[in-house]
């Protein structure tokens, strides 16, 4: 297939400026990109007036829940709500039931993948079996098919001794660790924030120390035996602090994410038992957002990441104690990041390129797709202009626990091409 | 305008919180007749559903309905094994189809009688969910306070204990503040919250609540059974140091103070026994008046109307 993209304009990462263009692929490799190419004969031609081309985004967090939880999601469905959102790459975590902290669990993840997913979906490995925190899991088994991310994502290995040594043991092997920050005894039980909504609401919150403390735990392990820590989904404005201060030291390998939800809203949006608002870490106030808003800009986050958490109707129904924690996010979080950041002017395209598409991909050790000549096709065409309504019947994830269900926002993917193919066309 | 459920005193406007509290003297009066029971809701049927051992709220309910002429059944669920949440909203799908007008509901976890009221056509009233509320006895707290000051603006309450845990603090300060009365809350630094509404003073020595100049001291029930967790050293402590003894109650006593508590109380921990005969101990009124709000509520909701 050959199709020409006229009147571009593209984003990169290095610089906020968007570039105008004619972009031509053909058998899914970049072939020309310059300004009033003319359509070979045959290609499809699009015009992309007020449109941006920017590279695919890559999701290094996300919940697929296969094997175990398909009525939540599967593979399948979880790569397809990927796809609508833009979204041409992703991690899986490995709280599935049975864990993946085998080989053999790997394997059957990574085949699924390779006959239900369209895109590449890479599968992080257990610290320890069954998530346990007890033993080891099979590191070496996992690396040698591909896994490069360690977590026990949901939970923190609680016992510093055995993540000290799974740290000396797997990072000589180039994996990494990725860290849920979470001081059991003193967090939960609830994904609530310790503060004026759990005062409000008679239930015990988790105070934003809890997650502080591991955060900087687990970066005192890496710095201690050389290994490289990613930590996840960061909530709170000390935490994100406790990683600038690393980051300055300059001596350990420290990476992190945030997700769009911790950027968006605060405790306050519960109002009434809102469980479209319960995720764990907690949101928590006006002053962490804020906080978390500059580490993204000033680039104390690596990366952005959605966790996406897909939970069914029935199950987010239930009262807020009972209701499992998580939002799902990657049919909505372009769309929602350009709305609420980009078109205000609160941030460029080149930020959200290098979060949410550039450094994802480097961190998984993948090359980074780029708009340039010679490179595998792997973009996406972006509407600013236009609107999308975020309606069950929208929504690719078989699950709708988001707050931005039936919610009207400005941006609009509307076409993903990843090699040869065109995942998506609206 | 009659609402379909209640759930918190947050949620209520204030002209709301003064029909309420208007419509309960009537209802009170009623109880020094011969004759106590009046026809107002001769034919509804009200279901009582206590998934938490309670005495006094639950009997208050079931006096209350039955005075208004209701039906009432008891779903013994206090002691079956259904707590998930899955079989609540099942059991909510059953009790559906027996066409309850009422529901009245108490849980340990925050929010379920909400999650109830949306499933269900029937009026549910909250009886108590964990720390989250406990409206009837914040209006029954409201009404008794009313009695001894019918313009109650401008007094001031302290609240005495375990706020942490405690619905009754929730619900009863945030009514009180509704009414124009001024709250603070006196306890263990533990138990206190510091992330409570800014415009309740909280305090954790006794000495300097009382320089605050109480007209009413509010005493909290410890919570026994919590002592798993520990919040302080001992009940001793505690007594020692937010329990009325007998040299506290001298001073209420000289400074007229009344002092209330909703029940069951434990002697020698948060009050000393000679409280329990103290002349402005309003104690016993709050059971009266129990009755007479909680006919006011079953008489103010309106259920849903079954379509068709």
């Amino acid at each position: 297939m050959t199709l020409l993209i006229q009147n571009a304009r593209i984003a990169s990462e290095h610089a906020p400026d968007l570039t105008r263009g004619d972009v031509l692929v053909a058998a899914g490799l970049i072939k020309t990109i310059g300004v009033g190419l003319t359509a070979p004969p045959g290609a499809r031609v699009i015009d992309a007036r007020g449109r941006i081309l920017m590279p695919g985004m890559f999701d290094a967090h996300v919940h697929f829940r296969e094997p175990g939880f398909e009525t939540k999601e599967s593979i399948a469905s979880g790569s397809e709500a990927a796809i609508n959102g833009g979204i041409t790459g992703v991690v899986m975590m490995p709280n599935t039931s049975p864990a993946i902290d085998s080989a053999t669990a790997v394997a059957s993840v990574l085949e699924s993948a390779r006959r239900h997913a369209r895109i590449p979906v890479l599968t992080s490995g257990c610290v320890t079996k069954g998530r346990q925190g007890k033993e080891l899991a099979a590191l070496d088994g996992m690396r040698a098919l591909g896994v490069r991310m360690l977590t026990d994502d949901g939970d923190t290995t609680a016992d510093p001794a055995l993540l000290w040594r799974a740290m000396q043991y797997a990072g000589e092997f180039g994996m990494f660790f990725a860290s849920h920050c979470e001081l059991a005894e003193l967090a939960g039980p609830r994904a609530l924030n310790e503060g004026v909504t759990s005062y409000r609401l008679g239930i015990k919150g988790s105070p934003a120390c809890a997650e502080e403390i591991i955060i900087d735990r687990d970066i005192r392990l890496a710095h201690a035996t050389g290994a490289h820590i990613h930590i996840q989904h960061v909530s709170s404005k000390l935490g994100m602090e406790t990683i600038r201060w690393w980051k300055s030291r300059g001596d350990v390998r420290v990476t992190a994410e945030v997700a769009p939800h911790h950027l968006l809203f605060t405790e306050e949006d519960i109002g009434d038992f809102d469980t479209h608002y319960k995720m764990n870490p907690p949101l928590r106030t006006k002053a962490d957002t804020a906080a978390l808003l500059q580490g993204l800009i000033d680039g104390v986050f690596d990366l952005i990441a959605t966790d996406h958490a897909p939970h069914t109707p029935f199950e987010k129904s239930q009262d807020f104690i009972t209701a499992p924690n998580g939002v799902t996010g990657l049919d909505t979080a372009l769309v929602s990041l350009y709305h609420h950041f980009v078109a205000p002017g609160v941030f460029g395209w080149d930020l959200l390129v290098k979060r949410y598409s550039a450094e994802p991909r480097r961190l998984m050790g993948l090359p980074v797709a780029v708009i340039a000549e010679g490179q595998p096709a792997d973009m996406l065409l972006f509407d600013p202009d236009a609107e999308t309504t975020f309606t069950a019947q929208f929504m690719q994830s078989k699950s709708q626990n988001t707050p931005f269900l039936n919610q009207t926002l400005r941006g609009s993917v509307d076409l993903v091409l990843l090699g040869a193919a065109v995942l998506l066309d609206r | 305008m009659p609402r379909k459920d209640l759930l918190d005193i947050a949620s209520l406007a204030r002209e709301e919180i003064e029909h309420l509290l208007d419509q309960a003297i009537p209802f009170k009066d009623l109880f020094t007749r011969s004759v106590k029971k009046v026809p107002a809701l001769k034919g509804k049927s009200v279901l009582m559903l206590f998934y938490e051992a309670s005495t006094r709220t639950h009997s208050s309910f079931e006096v209350a309905a039955k005075r208004l002429s209701a039906d009432v059944t008891n779903f013994a669920v206090a002691h079956s094994s259904i707590t998930k949440g899955e079989s609540v909203r099942e059991t909510i799908e059953t009790l559906q189809a027996m066409r309850s007008d009422f529901i009245i509901v108490r849980h340990s976890r925050a929010g379920l009688p909400g999650t109830i009221a949306r499933l269900t056509r029937a009026s549910v009233i909250n009886a108590g969910d964990g720390a989250h509320a406990h409206p009837t006895q914040a209006l029954l707290d409201a009404f008794t306070i009313k009695e001894k000051f019918p313009d109650p603006s401008g007094k001031r309450v302290l609240i005495v204990g375990d706020i942490l845990h405690s619905r009754v603090a929730r619900s009863t300060s945030t009514i009180l503040k509704k009414i124009g009365v001024a709250v603070a809350y006196l306890g263990p630094g533990s138990l206190v919250p510091t992330t409570g509404p800014e415009n309740i003073r909280r305090f954790t020595n006794y000495q300097e609540a009382m320089a605050w100049a109480p007209d009413f001291v509010y005493l909290l029930r410890v919570q026994m059974e919590r002592q798993d967790v520990q919040y302080f050293p001992s009940l001793r402590e505690y007594h020692r140091l937010y329990g009325i003894t007998e040299a506290r109650l001298a001073e209420i006593r000289a400074r007229g103070l009344y002092i209330m508590h909703p029940g069951p109380v434990n002697r020698g921990v948060e009050l000393c026994d000679a409280v329990m005969d103290y002349e402005r101990s309003l104690i016993n009124d709050q059971v009266e008046n129990g009755i007479a709000v909680r006919m006011a509520v079953l008489y103010w909701l309106k259920p849903q109307p079954v379509a068709g």
